[in-house]
């Protein structure tokens, strides 16, 4: 068998909404899925002494983060009874309002897809070598910090 | 060997590549970097050899790729 190479998870930009519509209309075939849980992480305007966010820069060290995200996917499919997991997340610059992060997994029933989709974004956050930069309203920026 | 620098790294480093002497491990780097820049002594960097992270120290070699990164903030 061939070796499965990484899917890429990385969208230039913010991703638009109509692509998540598009996205869900593809799983109609999949008639076997009875649950979709759908997490969108939206750029938030943070008002910081120096200036208020007014988007994030993101970057990321690609082949390193793919290669991770790969043993997460596999992880979690051993895990949970799931039919499928899609993972976008933004690079370049988001504007404030606009989503930077599409999580999208899908099982038979709601709590497998729940728990993995939550687990999911926890090592997301966690274990991808992804960075944002907070562009701020007067022309300089800072470094996101995660909770 | 080669070093690739990541987020807020990139502006101590002021750049995000650089070709590198190899030393002999990890530490050994790590100790020539804080040298060369002193203010990396108040972050807290991560390094990753060849794509997986270094939890101790580890031989370098001609050719490998050695990631300094500050702490993940995707999402």
């Amino acid at each position: 068998m061939m070796q499965k190479t990484p899917k890429n998870i990385f969208f230039e930009g913010p991703i638009p909404a109509q692509k998540i519509a598009d996205d869900i209309q593809k799983h109609a075939s999949k008639t076997d899925i009875g649950a979709h849980s759908i997490f969108l992480g939206q750029v938030r305007a943070d008002q910081f002494e120096d200036g208020l966010v007014e988007a994030i820069e993101y970057t990321c060290y690609q082949e390193m983060a793919l290669e991770k995200m790969h043993e997460i996917r596999e992880a979690l499919f051993a895990k949970y009874d799931l039919t499928c997991m899609h993972v976008h997340h933004s690079l370049g610059t988001v504007p404030v309002g606009a989503i930077c992060l599409f999580v999208f997994v899908s099982s038979k029933h709601r709590q497998a897809a729940i728990t993995a989709c939550s687990e999911l974004l926890e090592l997301i956050k966690k274990e991808l070598p992804i960075w944002g930069k907070e562009i701020l309203n007067n022309q300089t920026s800072t470094w996101k910090k995660n909770n | 060997m080669e070093l690739l620098i990541f987020g807020s790294l990139t502006d101590i480093i002021g750049t995000d590549k650089l070709v590198l002497e190899t030393p002999q491990d990890t530490e050994l780097l790590k100790v020539s970097l804080l040298k060369q820049y002193p203010s990396l002594e108040q972050t807290h960097f991560f390094l990753a050899l060849n794509k997986i992270m270094v939890q101790e120290k580890q031989p370098l070699q001609e050719g490998d790729v050695v990631a300094l990164m500050p702490a993940f903030s995707g999402g």
